[in-house]
């Protein structure tokens, strides 16, 4: 399903004479491109660079540079060549793919997403850049955006599983619970399988019926542990239920499968913090930062480390920016006001304070309790 | 000398004997006498009063210098009609390791939906005094001194409405007389209670208590003649609206002024530090539970907060605070930084990850084994009795856990501490107390509805003791905010004697000063509290066994 959205990476090739001069240009791309089928990635990189060497101007060339450097796992190498190629000749769609893709492996969803909507523009009945899309979108948070864009593929192949995977899952996280049981029923309908255990407990979970999204995440984790989104799920569903330690396993995995797991970055590291491993919560979160760039939860958790750590002007200035945008986070709010009182800003604190009486005070205004007699 | 091959067997077998003697022995109503048993009135309605008793107390009520005991029930209210009368319970001990019911003949049995109890010398006049908290009403008992109590609750002037938990008596403005901070909990509604539908079960759950609005807590002034007025309007005991359950009063600034630590539920902690007069002459309280970093998590929420304590835990002189909280908030334990700041150091004291789980009531810091340093003991149970149904990890029932300090940190050892830490309770209030006057300090548990536990403290560590009774002259009767300093073996130690704490208890008001290995203690001083501050020394005190001092 989605691993198969973004596993392939296309490599360009050009038609070369069959006998090109020992040593010529035309030969060693000859080689470049054997070696990098036969997976010699190094020596792949390294002919692409003589080629490249000879013939600067080649799009080809230094796109499949990029893929043998995207092959090698240097995603950020690969971005600089599909951009180089690309600003060679602009319209070439599968380097564009390509380009998205690695983003999309460096954990830059929105960069990747940016680039796969053009890509959906232009061709918009293409399903591969379309799941890509709808996967970072899922991984932004943007699922209302998702159910707008897979819809009309679910209409159209209903039968398609990987399509009613990704549709159905942003319907439950979008808290469509009706129309994404219609759409779990139809995965349903080929039998147990992870993918639909995995909906089930999502739904679950999103109506906080934590003890049964344990029971049928537990299974989709044992039908299918390489599922993207099993263990992360899975992890949310232990820690729900008072189990922490099993928890971080679950992300930790689910890290181990996709390391650009938002969820389970910003949970890891949650868990991290509690047991006051600060650092490698640090290390989730920047990650998970880089998934979702700004954030605000992941930046209030960062923060909130720096002050923990004693380092009271950076959590300061973090805070300030964060409740500028967010002027209703009541816990960033009680954190500022720590900060300016450990910095012997008293006022500042007792200003902050103030506010977070007031949020206080508001969300108690809308509890049931409150209009009783 | 000869050793026969019988005796040579028992020396060898004696360090394993001493091995596998628990430090605790529960004491079962068989042997005790006592066979009350705690009425939680669940309903299907699972009104929530119903989770949140009882609490208890050693006392001495008629003064024979032997604990006695005291329980608290539930009762009529305007959601429960007993089918069969409640009523509270006064255990008189017999000083054989029994107790007899005296409820009758000494006229405190309650009557009211009971909640926790407070003791203390209130007209100083020697004798113990009742304070019961209620959902409904208090009561103040009044000891006759002939084994029997009057209700003088109204002539008081503490008619208290609404729903009252933990309780403390503490002298705040050092006139020689106790006053009384009532903690309040929630609005819970006069004419209707809210039900919070439907669980997964299909049954009515227990409301989290953040669904129902704060309340501000009492403070009552002691006048001298018997009765008491609200004083709490002008100040931020007034304006701080909580959903208190425990409290605790302490002196954090060293300043010879009561604070009052309280634990609120879904809503911050509040820390009133006593500022004295203002120009005006009004006694104000600082709220500063934010400032002073024991409000809020780290993580900036407020958490569920029941049960409290203070203590002087690491011998800087300074007290530190304690607060339980419910399964997953992990408690807190509050490293006093000495400038009205506090530090959680309860993960390095292995508190944290102990208490993750669990939720957490009466508590009460304690030197169990009279090494001199102070230990830790917790009681818990989750309040929702359905939580099995939700979690797979959190229980209804949950053990009680026993801390020990050594090298300046806490560790949990009740893994060792006997059979009676490997069984699971509903817990709510606990107290502290040497109910048969062999120095070393026992535990009463009061669960929800069940039978209380009496745990006998059977420490085989042989270290000496002191104890004191402490009877104030021109200070309050009960001596609260003394400070006790003794020296035994090159090491002085110092403890406050502070009021309240645990979780709607009252432990006893004698101290139990540790002195380990030490043959002898060089000294020990008091200095009393305000108004006279007097300093009272007495040189080589004889130790193991109780003394009382009178101000003088």
């Amino acid at each position: 399903m989605r691993c198969s959205a973004v596993s392939a990476i296309v490599l360009l090739f050009c038609s070369l004479r069959a006998n090109g001069q020992p040593g010529s240009a035309e030969q060693i791309l000859r080689q470049a491109l054997t070696m990098h089928q036969a997976g010699d990635i190094e020596g792949a990189i390294g002919a692409y660079k003589k080629y490249i060497a000879l013939k600067p101007d080649s799009p080809m060339a230094i796109s499949n540079l990029g893929a043998a450097y995207a092959r090698a796992g240097r995603f950020e190498d690969a971005i600089t060549q599909y951009r180089l190629a690309l600003k060679l000749q602009p319209a070439n769609t599968p380097v564009e793919l390509n380009l998205a893709l690695a983003h999309y492996k460096l954990g830059q969803a929105e960069q990747a997403a940016a680039i796969l909507e053009r890509i959906h523009k232009a061709a918009p009945e293409q399903l591969q850049p379309v799941l890509l899309l709808a996967d970072c979108w899922l991984s932004m948070g943007k699922n209302k955006a998702v159910v707008e864009l897979m819809t009309p593929f679910g209409e159209r192949q209903p039968d398609d599983l990987a399509i009613a995977y990704v549709l159905g899952t942003a319907l439950v996280r979008d808290n469509q619970l009706l129309r994404g049981q219609v759409v779990i029923e139809r995965i349903l309908r080929n039998g147990d399988s992870a993918e639909a255990r995995l909906l089930i407990g999502t739904t679950k979970l999103s109506v906080r019926d934590y003890a049964g999204a344990l029971v049928e995440l537990a299974k989709a984790a044992e039908l299918n542990p390489k599922l993207p989104d099993v263990n992360s799920y899975y992890g949310q569903a232990l820690l729900s239920t008072g189990d922490p330690v099993g928890a971080a396993a679950a992300f930790r995995k689910a890290l181990a499968a996709n390391p650009n797991d938002f969820v389970a970055n910003l949970q890891l590291a949650v868990v991290l913090k509690q047991d006051e491993n600060l650092g490698e919560a640090s290390k989730y979160l920047r990650r998970a930062l880089q998934v979702r760039p700004g954030d605000l939860s992941v930046r209030y958790q960062l923060a909130s480390i720096d002050f923990s750590q004693g380092k009271l002007e950076p959590a300061r200035a973090a805070l300030e920016s964060i409740i500028k945008e967010a002027p209703n986070f009541t816990e960033a709010h009680v954190t500022l006001a720590t900060a300016y009182y450990r910095l012997k800003r008293k006022a500042d604190g007792d200003r902050e304070r103030a506010v977070v009486a007031k949020l206080n005070a508001e969300a108690q205004a809308k509890e049931p309790g409150a209009k009783m007699k | 000398m000869k050793i026969s091959r019988r005796e040579l067997f028992a020396l060898a077998a004696a360090p394993l004997l001493r091995g596998s003697t628990a430090l605790f022995e529960e004491v079962p109503p068989s042997v005790s006498g006592i066979t009350w048993v705690h009425e939680n009135a669940m309903s299907p309605k699972r009104f929530l009063p119903e989770t949140l008793g009882p609490g208890c107390a050693f006392l001495d009520f008629d003064n024979d210098g032997w604990m006695d005991i005291y329980l608290v029930n539930s009762g009529p209210s305007d959601f429960y009609q007993p089918a069969k009368p409640l009523r509270n319970a006064l255990y008189k001990n017999n000083r054989d390791g029994t107790f007899t019911d005296v409820t009758e003949k000494a006229g405190v049995g309650g009557g009211t939906f009971g909640m926790g109890v407070a003791v203390a010398d209130y007209d100083n006049d020697g004798w113990p005094d009742i304070f019961v908290t209620s959902y409904g009403n208090c009561i103040l008992y009044k000891n006759n001194h002939d084994g029997t109590f009057t209700d003088v609750t109204k002539k008081a002037g503490l008619e208290t409405p609404g729903w009252t938990t933990s309780a403390v008596w503490f002298d705040y403005d050092n006139d020689g007389r106790l006053d009384l901070f009532i903690c309040s909990f929630v609005d819970y509604g006069t004419t209707q209670h809210l039900s919070c539908g439907d669980n997964k079960l299909g049954r009515n759950y227990y409301c989290i208590p953040r669904t129902f609005k704060g309340t501000a807590s009492f403070l009552y002034h002691n006048n001298g003649d018997g009765t008491f007025t609200q004083v709490q309007q002008g100040t931020d005991i007034a304006r701080a609206l909580g959903k208190g359950l425990g409290v605790v009063a302490t002196d954090i600034n060293n300043d010879g002024l009561m604070d009052l630590f309280v634990a609120n539920d879904t809503v911050q902690n509040f820390l009133f530090v006593n500022r004295g007069k203002d120009k005006n002459g009004k006694w104000q309280f600082e709220e500063m539970g934010l400032a002073a970093e024991v409000g809020y998590s780290e993580n900036g929420q407020a958490r569920s907060g029941m049960g409290v304590d203070a203590a002087d835990v690491f011998g800087s002189g300074y007290q530190d605070l304690f607060v339980a909280n419910v399964d997953q908030e992990m408690f807190s334990l509050y490293k006093n930084q000495k400038n009205e700041t506090f530090r959680d150091v309860a993960r390095v004291n292995n508190v944290a990850q102990s208490t993750r789980l669990l939720s957490g009531w009466g508590l009460k810091f304690f030197d169990y084994d009279n090494d001199g340093t102070v230990d830790l003991i917790l009681s818990n149970g989750h309040p929702d009795d359905m939580i099995e149904s939700y979690s797979a990890q959190v229980k209804y029932k949950e053990p009680i856990l026993l801390f020990h300090q050594e090298g300046g940190k806490l560790r949990n050892v009740s893994g060792e501490a006997g059979p009676a830490f490997s069984k699971s309770y509903p817990a709510r209030g606990l107290a502290v107390g040497d109910f048969n006057n062999d120095g070393l300090i026992d535990v009463l548990i009061a669960s929800n509805g069940g039978a209380p536990t009496l745990l006998r403290n059977q420490v085989a560590a042989n270290h000496h003791w002191l104890g004191l009774k402490l009877q104030g002259a021109s200070c309050n009767r009960d001596a609260i905010g003394a400070k006790v300093r003794w020296s035994a073996g090159g090491v002085v130690r110092s403890r406050l004697k502070n009021s309240g704490g645990s979780y709607l208890s009252s432990s006893d008001p004698r101290e139990v000063l540790g002195i380990g290995k030490a043959e002898k203690m060089d000294w020990v001083e008091i200095t009393w509290p305000k108004p006279s501050s007097k300093v009272q020394k007495i040189e080589n005190p004889a130790i193991d066994r109780y003394m009382t001092v009178r101000e003088g």
